[in-house]
């Protein structure tokens, strides 16, 4: 039976994962951002495995208090792996300041010698108390399906708290981030935001683990921040659609988790909804990093292309006006100009023509005096460039060529302008070539 | 029955000596459990010696991290692969579909970064971590659809040492023969790359080409290891006995040997010490949880041993 998107936020067995995947998801999107400007991501993934022996040992202790997991063991586990993680950020700084290890050894050293401790610690319980060792694997991939309204109040709260904390600390942080030392300028002690930072990073790992699993953690920080920092340059629109996007992941991948295998018409499967969210947020950052309208790759792309066409198209009127302006040649003399292939060849030369600044001589070819204007420009450009880098610039004559082959293409009417003024309208360039004046 | 039922700590050592002196005489027909797991992790030791030696002077650590979760999908394409060979709904491997998957997996996985951090112009940490914790959380999904019944979901996670078969032992020994005779062949050219990668680039040894060769060792260490340790914990073995021995030696071809010495001496301990548990307390622990703490503790012993000896011969 499928369950519609809204009815899981009204169902009473449903309502509570829901609004607790789309809480956690928010949160970890949120705090992601930070990992990210301050390039720390991957001490992040190595802090969401030393979360591990923490949920076991504080399900050993809470075995002591309570016979059977499922009533209060919630916040035990939440401490202990809050405290775990404290413990494995510690001994990385001992790592790597009193042992002196690479950084990058020193993550994967106490990754996995926690993980390790842990493995070695749920071994302990496996046989002993069965039902705690099920209780400690549903955190390694996780499992939103077993939250109840009783775990959405401590979680919905300290997703909220990270949230807040990040938006009142938001101009702290962009300081800390791209200039430390004006905090400590204005008096401010960076070393104490960056604790603070620290455990707003471990309180997200431990509300988190709860509905993506221990191993998949660090994904939730990092892929709604990815899919983000395509969309936007300002640092408050990162948060807001990092959060978004962790936002809408938990929400649909959630949805998916659920709906996917009666979909595919093999409702058996269980499909694991810490992956599934993953997964969404994974999707939605490559979407985004292919397809986003000023950074994506296509975009990019196209651009790129189309700066290369517009370098040709000048370069053939640049040619034809230096070849006579008043002159009229063939078709295959007049592309034979540019070195390009026979089908660019056709297209500029129509472009041309569609544009304008071509037009029929009789049974030949030659340039409008709209297209011998705008050919003069560039090669006044051209020569602008020139003389400005070898009078201004102290260039060699025969070097500042190369440069101003390109550079015609990218000067704008106002740099004209102000060169202009700068080299007082001269009337030769360093070759002794006339500037055209337009 | 096993041989070493109700063996304590030191009982455990006499035994496995007087089964090894019998082996050399020929007179040992089957494997007892406990050997099988001593040879297996003996073979993951030296393998991922050879090839965390490198890993750790190249700071190439977080690729191989990364890699021990992508590994994930390379062993869903495994036991795809190796779906016709089950003997009996047992996940088997056999050396080519091993080789295999670790080729697609280490293509996938260094492919997939490069691409974000060169083309989609990422930084580092943001390409490494999406990569693999996008590919990991694909290689768990599928897992769930596929091997439902095989125990692969957290088994490939946490390893089971006392799943080990005979055959697995065959299967560590081509592994830890493959990677010998790579580093070997390559000993050099490794050398080079991780001193000097710019050098190495100027007399044609490319630094690529070698840190993907690299990186397929990873992966086939990190497959022929995982029913043993499972796919986490093959990265204790890849960095930590490396970074043990540094403070030993300082010359390459001894950090790699005296490394595989520490990886061994792990091993060795943690099947002993596994047993002397379920003899002494009847509690069944973890060997490969045991094997990282004692890998952990005998990097804090080479560290202390070395404040010793600065003490004593300055």
């Amino acid at each position: 039976m499928e369950i519609g998107f809204f009815q899981l936020f009204t169902d009473p067995i449903f309502r509570a994962p829901m609004i607790g995947s789309l809480l956690i998801s928010l949160a970890m999107g949120v705090v992601g951002v930070i990992l990210f400007i301050r390039r720390r991501l991957l001490i992040g993934e190595a802090l969401s495995h030393a979360v591990y022996p923490g949920i076991v040992v504080s399900a050993m202790v809470a075995a002591l208090f309570f016979s059977f997991p499922g009533e209060d063991e919630g916040l035990f586990v939440l401490v202990g792996a809050f405290l775990s993680a404290l413990a494995g950020l510690f001994f990385l700084d001992f790592l790597e300041r009193k042992m002196r290890m690479y950084s990058d050894a020193a993550l994967c050293f106490m990754l996995s010698l926690f993980f390790g401790v842990g493995v070695l610690l749920v071994s302990r319980i496996q046989l002993t108390h069965a039902a705690w060792y099920k209780q400690v694997q549903v955190f390694l991939y996780g499992q939103a399906a077993t939250l109840d309204d009783r775990h959405l109040l401590p979680l919905g709260i300290l997703s909220i708290v990270c949230i807040v904390v990040v938006a009142l600390l938001y101009r702290l942080i962009q300081w800390a981030s791209f200039d430390r030392q004006y905090i400590q300028g204005r008096g401010g002690k960076v070393k104490v935001l960056d604790a603070l930072l620290n455990l707003l990073l471990l309180l997200s790992l431990s509300i988190g683990m709860r509905t993506v699993g221990v191993v998949l953690l660090a994904g939730m920080l990092i892929a709604p921040a990815v899919a983000a920092r395509f969309w936007t340059k300002h640092l408050s629109s990162f948060f807001i659609l990092s959060g978004l996007f962790g936002l809408v992941s938990g929400g649909i991948g959630n949805y998916l988790s659920i709906n996917l295998p009666l979909w595919m018409g093999l409702p058996q499967f269980a499909l694991p909804t810490g992956p599934t969210i993953l997964l969404t947020a994974s999707v939605l950052a490559f979407v985004s990093m292919l397809c986003a309208p000023k950074k994506g790759l296509f975009r990019r792309t196209i651009r790129f292309i189309s700066f290369r066409y517009q370098i040709q198209k000048e370069n053939l009127l640049k040619q034809l006006w230096k070849a006579g302006e008043e002159k009229s040649w063939g078709y295959t003399k007049l592309v034979s100009f540019i070195p390009a292939s026979a089908w660019l060849r056709f297209y500029l030369f129509c472009h041309l023509r569609v544009q304008g600044w071509i037009e029929k001589k009789g049974k030949k070819y030659g340039l409008t005096t709209d297209g011998a204007r705008r050919a003069a420009r560039i090669v006044r450009l051209h020569r602008l460039w020139e003389v400005y880098l070898v009078e201004c610039l102290g260039q060699q004559k025969e070097k500042a060529h190369h440069n101003a082959e390109e550079m015609e293409h990218i000067i704008t009417p106002e740099l004209e302008r102000e060169l202009t003024r700068i080299l007082k309208d001269p009337d030769q360039d360093p070759h002794h070539q006339p500037i055209p004046k337009v | 029955m096993s041989l070493y039922w109700g063996k304590q700590f030191f009982e455990f050592f006499a035994l496995l000596w007087v089964r090894f002196i019998q082996a050399l005489r020929g007179d040992v027909v089957t494997l007892a459990s406990d050997e099988v797991q001593v040879l297996v992790l003996v073979g993951v030791a030296i393998s991922a010696s050879l090839v965390g030696t490198f890993l750790v002077l190249k700071r190439m650590t977080m690729l191989a991290n990364s890699l021990s979760h992508t590994i994930l999908i390379g062993l869903v394409i495994a036991f795809v692969l190796s779906l016709s060979h089950a003997n009996g709904g047992h996940f088997g491997l056999n050396l080519k579909i091993l080789m295999i998957a670790s080729v697609v997996t280490a293509l996938l996985t260094v492919f997939f970064t490069d691409f974000l951090e060169r083309v989609i112009k990422l930084p580092k940490d943001a390409s490494i971590g999406l990569v693999f914790t996008t590919l990991f959380a694909l290689g768990v999904t599928l897992v769930t659809l596929f091997a439902r019944n095989s125990h692969l979901e957290v088994e490939a996670v946490m390893g089971n040492v006392d799943a080990l078969h005979a055959h697995d032992v065959k299967l560590m020994a081509y592994v830890a023969g493959f990677n010998l005779v790579v580093t070997l062949l390559f000993y050099k050219e490794y050398k080079v790359t991780a001193f000097s990668p710019s050098f190495s680039a100027t007399i044609g040894i490319s630094p690529f080409l070698f840190n993907f060769l690299l990186m397929i060792q990873t992966a086939g260490t990190a497959i022929g290891a995982f029913r043993a340790v499972g796919v986490l914990l093959v990265l204790a073995f890849l960095v930590m006995p490396p970074l043990a021995a540094r403070f030993l030696t300082h010359h390459l071809g001894r950090l790699i040997w005296v490394s595989a010495g520490i990886g061994i001496l792990a091993s060795l301990l943690a099947v002993a010490m596994s047993r002397h548990i379920l003899t002494v307390y009847a509690i069944p622990v973890s060997t490969a949880g045991l094997v990282v703490c004692f890998l952990g503790a005998l990097y804090f012993i080479s560290y202390l041993s070395k404040l010793t000896f600065r003490a004593f011969w300055p």
